[in-house]
């Protein structure tokens, strides 16, 4: 299975079907794909804190929901991850298209994408870089259960290793 | 209309609808007049509380929701209104007690208290169902009607911001487990 479908099978294993999201290159190969899908309910955004925000809210209700974003726009959650969801262990997995990596050839998308992983160690936040195609079907059902059981948000950083970056063939 | 008395008159007509409050005074008071299970306070994430109630009206889409948001943090996530109105769930109300100033931070005045007119702005955004009120008539009068029809619904609300409430003692994980238990399915 290509890391899409793992992806967007992992989800629908888990009974993950509320996606919030700010759309981006890498992110939205998947994004697309579970817009066609009547399993997947979307919701575009203005800004990752919202996503987060949504989210949240659908766990409060009792409803799984996962939110997509780019790197860059990883800085805009922070405030909702550090008064929301760790104070009141609201879970999510969070996947985020990154940027910054190796193939990046915008300096701009550097620095905040080399600070995710300091920013989610200093919140007490787990996260995974996933890079292999191969693991994914192994990796991502454990991780997604491991968000649920910490209840705790869990981030999935999907390397340009894996995914081939903005400019890889679609 | 006392921000407190618009609290009150709303929580005699929401029934056991759930509400999620904005951080500072509206939870404070919300808390202090009525402890509800299906009560969500918000102690942080501000701006965010439109997009929570959001989250909450798309996982229950039986049930009306209700959010009381305040012109600070609506201003802080103003593109909330254009998410909601694109996923238009017919059962959200969103309640905008609008007191003209970030009353939590020592009652610095708003954009609203100035320019900005937050009914124009989420009529704008394409909220179909918006409603201006400036005293606890029309208010109740508005929030009845957006608890029998369908919505979205926005409701902003010209509040004095004269009331300082005292700060509750909440447990913050206790609140959401207690929340999440009211849309539990009864047992079969």
């Amino acid at each position: 299975m290509g890391w899409v479908d793992s992806i967007v099978q992992s989800l629908k294993d888990a009974d993950v079907g509320l996606i919030a999201y700010v759309p981006d290159g890498v992110t939205w190969r998947v994004l697309r794909v579970m817009e066609d899908d009547p399993f997947f309910h979307m919701v575009p955004t203005t800004r990752e804190e919202e996503a987060v925000g949504i989210i949240s809210g659908a766990y409060a209700a009792g409803r799984r929901g996962a939110v997509f974003m780019q790197s860059s726009g990883f800085g805009n959650s922070i405030n909702a991850l550090a008064t929301l969801n760790i104070p009141y262990r609201i879970p999510f997995p969070l996947f985020v298209g990154m940027r910054g990596g190796p193939g990046e050839f915008n300096l701009a998308q550097v620095p905040g994408a080399r600070a995710i992983p300091g920013i989610l160690d200093a919140l007490g936040l787990q996260h995974f870089t996933l890079t292999r195609e191969d693991e994914l079907d192994r990796v991502l059902p454990g991780v997604i259960a491991l968000t649920y059981a910490g209840r705790l948000p869990v981030a999935n950083l999907l390397s340009t290793i894996l995914t081939g970056g903005r400019d890889a063939p679609r | 209309m006392l921000r407190v008395d618009a609290i009150r008159a709303v929580l005699e007509r929401a029934g056991g609808a759930p509400i999620v409050s904005n951080l500072g005074g509206t939870t404070f008071h919300l808390h202090n007049l009525e402890d509800r299970d299906a009560n969500l306070y918000m102690w942080g994430a501000m701006g965010l509380t439109s997009s929570v109630g959001l989250g909450i009206a798309l996982a229950a889409p039986d049930r009306k929701v209700v959010v009381m948001d305040g012109d600070g943090s609506l201003l802080m996530n103003l593109g909330s209104l254009g998410t909601i109105a694109r996923q238009s769930p017919a059962n959200l109300v969103h309640l905008v007690w609008d007191n003209h100033q970030w009353a939590g931070t020592g009652g610095q005045p708003t954009h609203t208290a100035e320019v900005t007119d937050l009914a124009a702005v989420a009529r704008g955004a394409g909220i179909p169902k918006v409603a201006a009120v400036s005293t606890l008539e029309a208010l109740e009068e508005a929030f009845d009607l957006a608890m029998r029809e369908d919505g979205p619904w926005c409701i902003v609300a010209d509040v004095e911001g004269s009331d300082f409430p005292d700060r509750p003692d909440v447990s913050i994980e206790e609140n959401l487990q207690r929340f999440r238990r009211t849309f539990e399915r009864p047992p079969t």
